[in-house]
């Protein structure tokens, strides 16, 4: 499988490496597979068919943890099954000791009476993913798995069907594709099992599920997820108090909602998700959290404050029916990656490490049999497990918001009452580029204040404080297809709504020099978040990874 | 040739740097790198391992957590690494930490010893020039290139104003690199993979005897440089505006 | 007889480095708030009697002359050994240097051969409770920091360039005593060659002292050429924010900023840029910053020492005009 058609590599011959599993992704389901598979290493002694050098983990992130973010809360099922013992050596200092969910309007906060069953974290976690994902990093290297940094995965290796490696990335490539007098090739990495663990919308699972056809019964939906973290007084919002909105600035036909959890005695984290289906194409998920956080009771809580960190990720919402065959002749698929969410929890970490560990499971059974692993055996495996139990509990929640807040909540409590089912067996839906309207049949757009920077601030300076860094002189990783339609068609049909959608100013029109506009892509501001990769109205752009290192650092995300 | 190469750790270029509550160093939640100027010290060390044969040392004074540019030097193509460790490493002054390095490689008879030009977070620019005394070596700094010669090494110095001198000296030499001489390599995978197995030598720092107390220097205070700028907007007619920005130009900034 | 400090002056075959006199200025202050005495000396090398006279016209107790033909041409050496001759003569409490390259290559190995430390790179001092205290530069300007002496005198202090200005030395119509000292180095190990230029290849900004840096404001390449004119009757060189760089206009050898090069010149003319945080950590530094912008509330101006909210396309070229009426 060939990457996406842009600029050409240079034509060079790869080295090859062999691995026996080739993880692609540090994060983590990538992680706890590679440590769950150390475990099983250990304890098979002697008879072991597989070694820990045997394990490779492609990371594209300067380290591991640069490119992950999230809220987050942490439900530890999986930490715990992982290592039973991790209470004492994790970084996990901040049980949740206080929570409250809210309905806002443009200056009111309704608190609820009771926190919804699905909100509630008693015995959860306020977390970094990035640190939480540095401490377990280190425990799969300290057991002799090499974790590569800085190199990312651009195709797979494929005969027929079947997956049997990962090329890596060339590195020291120039503007125009030529080799530059530090180039070195990508390597063939061989092997016997690929594991997929990219994260949401990852490149690689791109690939294969266009290649091979693969498609949830649901088209995946995805929610845009835009954070910052700040210092604060101390004694502002206490560590471990966890509080989730909604409404406002979202209009109710909007799925979403922000949160603001306690990091420690003087960080906040907090944010907004927008769900990526929404109808008007000038939406601009960043700007609305901006707006966010001027409501009083944000406000309130960052006033005399700094912000530290700024971030985004799209979040896989769509649930069971969405997820697509998760294994197949010499590949996997876990966590995002291949949608293992509960959107009505909001919470993914726990699902993604379970996927991560039973694949894991099955990757060593094939192994001591000397055989190749069975697809059937992974999804036997995801079957039996709490994975099932918990996503198919919510099989229909998300996709009971396509009309808004208030079916969305009608429809979530008809699903709690009916083990998941609500009114269908399953609820539809479909991708979320689909839903945006054009603007010939919508009134004026959205109004968003300007970014006054102490509290709100622009795109561009939010992008400084994600710490995003790129090799300058490297060919645009986002492949536009047909720029044509960029200055033509999507300009009348949805004004180009790139330049919305995008938390990092990567896409701009400006006037090009015969006049017309042009599409400019400043991508080294690109925050990996693969919002464009999903959102643009016409499936013509494609992310592809940078030069590996490259992108965001999210250190304390 | 065999090559020493010392390399610094410091906080990544991008990062967010704030002052520590006693305002005497930074807060340390931050990334590190390698100093930059010391990866086109390695990046020239191991062009000259290439072309000449011999061998690469790589040598940092730094806490635990800078083992990381000896595994990165490594990867890349040195050979073995020595880690001068110790938390006091970051309150060393250039005199100590030059001190470190002396008392941690006696014995080990180097043809060259290189360090960058200066480090991204103190930027003294001292440690090259103290060791080379303290060894008793000869020195020469603001390296752009070098070749060795029957004598010994023939290097190419950066002078200022746009002007460079080529230097004959005899080895073993201490040089400062110059940075931006090269395009820095990237390690390869099965370099990072060779990395692991290369050696790696730990000395304490306190069993050395280098602690802050051999300072000959020390910071008081560290903190946020204060605005003076207070921005005079002129107005007027462009004419107008030209001719009182000239003015400022030629008399207060006196860059006319 | 009082302890002096020493101010090292540079000369060398272009005569004398101008930054000598910013330290003449730094050792005079440093005399007057220390009640002490200050002394040049100056190292043999070509035209030494000359500059040995035009440093003796600013107010000095002495200028000391140390002759010896081994210090032509310079290595570090000989410099070394020269002066750790004069300094043990003179018992200095401070010796202060220019921070150029010389003084990187020579003077922390005189200190160390002296057994003493050098604080280098300083940007200016204060005395506080009868002790110096020395500001310096760190994480690239980022943060500032007080350093002080641990141990004994002498003490080395280098000074950054453009920290004191060299036309505030005082003069004097009684030149100071110049007397010369005699000095004996070996033979260097060093054999330096003869300096020479090179044809100019890529553009090093961080040397320029005047610096031209164009926006978006500028909106088309062909307006470049105006900006361009701009730069070359300031003498100036020109550089970019990177939205210039990234669309191709200027090459990225040109790009200020975060993912380009970082400058602390002279002055830095700002035009057509709004002052992106990337921008602003890669110039603000500089000594003088000036910006033109059409946008009032452009962040640029936050940093600008002189703004003018206008439309460049008119500002600039009656810059131009001012600028070469003035030059003459």
């Amino acid at each position: 499988m060939r990457p996406f058609p842009g600029i050409e590599p240079p034509a060079v011959d790869h080295p090859v490496m062999e691995a026996d599993v080739v993880i692609v992704g540090a994060g983590p389901a990538g992680l706890a597979c590679a440590l769950r598979l150390t475990q099983l290493i250990a304890a098979a002694g002697a008879a072991s068919p597989l070694q820990p050098d045997q394990i490779v983990v492609l990371e594209k992130g300067r380290e591991i943890g640069a490119h992950l973010l999230s809220g987050a809360v942490l439900d530890p099922r999986a930490l715990r099954e992982l290592l039973p013992d991790f209470p004492a050596d994790a970084p996990l200092e901040v049980p949740v000791v206080d929570e409250a969910a809210f309905l806002f309007t443009e200056r009111r906060a309704w608190k609820f009476p009771f926190t919804p069953a699905p909100l509630r974290n008693h015995g959860n976690y306020v977390v970094s993913l990035n640190r939480l994902m540095r401490w377990l990093g280190a425990k799969v290297e300290a057991a002799g798995v090499t974790v590569f940094t800085s190199v990312a995965g651009t195709a797979l290796l494929m005969e027929g069907e079947q997956v049997q490696g990962v090329r890596t990335d060339d590195k020291g490539v120039d503007r125009e594709g030529k080799a530059q007098s530090n180039f070195e090739p990508g390597y063939d990495l061989k092997s016997k099992m690929v594991v997929l663990a990219e994260g949401p919308r990852g490149s690689l699972t791109k690939q294969l599920s266009l290649g091979l056809g693969l498609a949830g019964e649901n088209s995946q939906v995805y929610a845009l997820g835009v954070k910052e973290i700040w210092e604060v007084p101390e004694g502002r919002f206490p560590a471990g108090r966890v509080y989730h909105t909604m409404g406002w600035p979202l209009p109710l036909t909007m799925y979403g909602g922000g949160w603001i959890y306690g990091l420690s005695a003087r960080q906040v984290s907090l944010g907004l998700v927008t769900g990526l289906e929404y109808h008007d194409p000038r939406t601009d998920p960043h700007h609305l959290f901006q707006q966010f956080k001027t409501h009083p009771f944000v406000r309130e809580v960052l006033t005399g404050g700094e912000m530290l960190r700024y971030g985004a990720k799209t979040i896989p919402m769509g649930g069971w029916f969405a997820m697509p065959p998760a294994s197949g002749a010499g590949w996997l698929m876990v966590g995002d990656a291949g949608g293992f969410l509960n959107s009505q929890r909001l919470k993914g970490i726990h699902l993604a490490m379970k996927s991560g560990m039973l694949a894991a499971e099955t990757i060593f059974a094939a192994l001591q049999a000397g055989q190749p692993a069975r697809p059937a055996d992974y999804t036997q495996r995801i079957a039996a497990s709490w994975i099932r139990a918990e996503m198919w509990k919510v099989r229909n929640f998300h996709q009971g918001f396509a009309g808004g807040l208030i079916p969305g909540l009608l429809h979530g409590a008809l699903q709690q009452l009916s083990g998941g089912r609500g009114l269908w067996t399953r609820y539809g839906a479909e991708e979320g580029h689909a839903r945006l309207v054009q603007l010939a049949h919508l009134g004026p757009g959205p109004k968003y204040p300007k970014p006054d920077g102490q509290l709100s601030f622009d795109k561009v300076a939010d992008v400084y404080h994600s710490g995003t860094r790129h090799v300058e002189d490297q060919p645009s990783h986002l492949h536009v297809a047909d720029l044509d339609i960029c200055q033509d068609r999507c300009r009348r049909e949805y004004g180009n709504p790139c330049q919305h959608f995008c938390p990092a100013q990567v896409y701009e029109m400006v006037e090009g020099e015969d006049g017309r506009p042009r599409l400019q892509v400043n991508a080294s501001n690109c925050v990996h978040c693969k919002t464009c990769d999903i959102m643009d109205p016409y499936g013509i752009i494609t992310w592809v990874p940078p030069e590996g290192g490259g992108g965001p650092n999210y250190d304390g995300m | 040739m065999k090559i020493l190469v010392c390399l610094k750790q410091v906080p990544a270029k991008d990062a967010p740097i704030k002052v520590a509550a006693g305002e005497m160093w930074i807060r340390e939640d931050v990334t590190y790198e390698v100093n930059e100027p010391d990866a086109y010290a390695l990046e020239e060390a191991l062009r000259q391992k290439e072309a000449h044969g011999g061998e690469v040392v790589a040598l940092t004074v730094g806490p635990a957590r800078a083992a990381q540019v000896l595994r990165e030097a490594l990867a890349k193509g040195a050979d073995r690494a020595v880690h001068v460790e110790g938390e006091a490493a970051a309150q060393l002054d250039c005199f100590a930490t030059a001190e470190a390095i002396a008392r941690a490689i006696p014995g080990e008879h180097f043809d060259l010893i290189f360090t960058g030009l200066q480090s991204d977070d103190y930027g003294f620019a001292q440690v090259g020039v103290v060791l080379a005394e303290l060894l008793g070596l000869p020195h020469a700094t603001i390296i752009m290139h070098l070749e060795p010669t029957a004598t010994g090494i023939r290097v190419k110095r950066e002078l200022e104003g746009g002007y460079f001198q080529n230097v004959d000296l005899p080895t073993p030499a201490v040089l400062t690199i110059q940075s931006g001489i090269s395009k820095l390599r990237y390690a390869t995978l099965m370099g990072i993979k060779a990395a692991k197995s290369k050696p790696l030598t730990r000395h304490s720092l306190e069993e050395m005897g280098v602690t802050p107390r051999l300072n000959r220097q020390t910071i008081t205070r560290l903190y946020v440089p204060a605005r003076s700028k207070k921005t005079e907007m002129l107005t007027g007619t462009a004419k107008e505006v030209a001719a009182q920005l000239v003015e400022h130009l030629k008399n207060d900034a006196r860059v006319l | 007889m009082a302890q002096p400090i020493l101010v090292v002056i540079e000369h060398g075959a272009r005569g004398i480095n101008p930054a000598s006199w910013e330290v003449i200025t730094a050792g005079q202050a440093l005399g007057e708030a220390l009640g002490l005495p200050v002394e040049a000396v100056v190292l043999e090398g070509v035209e030494a009697d000359t500059v040995c006279s035009q440093v003796a016209t600013r107010q000095l107790a002495g200028v000391r002359h140390a002759v010896h033909s081994g210090l032509v041409p310079y290595t570090p050496e000989t410099q070394v050994q020269a002066l750790v001759q004069v300094i043990t003569a003179a018992a200095p409490v401070y010796v202060l240097f220019p921070h150029t390259y010389q003084a990187r290559d020579y003077v922390p190995q005189l200190a160390t051969r002296m057994a003493r430390g050098l604080i280098s790179d300083a940007t200016g001092f204060r005395v506080e409770s009868g002790r110096v205290v020395l500001t310096r530069q760190m994480f690239q300007g980022k943060l500032a920091a007080d350093v002080v002496f641990a141990g004994e005198t002498p003490h080395f202090v280098s000074f950054q360039i453009g920290a004191f200005r060299g036309d505030k030395a005082v003069l004097t119509t009684a030149p100071a005593p110049i007397e010369k000292v005699s000095v004996a180095p070996s033979p260097p190990l060093l054999q330096p060659g003869e300096p020479f230029q090179e044809a100019k290849q890529a553009v090093d900004l961080s040397k320029a002292d005047l610096i031209v840096s164009v926006g978006r404001g500028i909106k088309e390449p062909k307006n470049l050429d105006l900006v361009r004119e701009l730069a070359q009757v300031l003498g100036a060189e020109l550089a970019a924010s990177r939205p210039i760089c990234d669309s191709g206009w200027l090459p990225m050898d040109r790009q200020i900023g975060s993912s380009g090069q970082t400058v602390s010149p002279k002055l830095y003319l700002a035009v057509g840029i709004s002052g992106a945080i990337q921008h602003l950590v890669g110039m603000k530094g500089a000594r003088t910053i000036v910006a033109i912008n059409k946008d009032p509330e452009a962040p640029i101006f936050e940093v600008a020492d002189y703004g003018v909210v206008g439309n460049l396309f008119e500002v600039v070229p009656a810059l131009i005009e001012e600028i070469k009426k003035r030059k003459g």
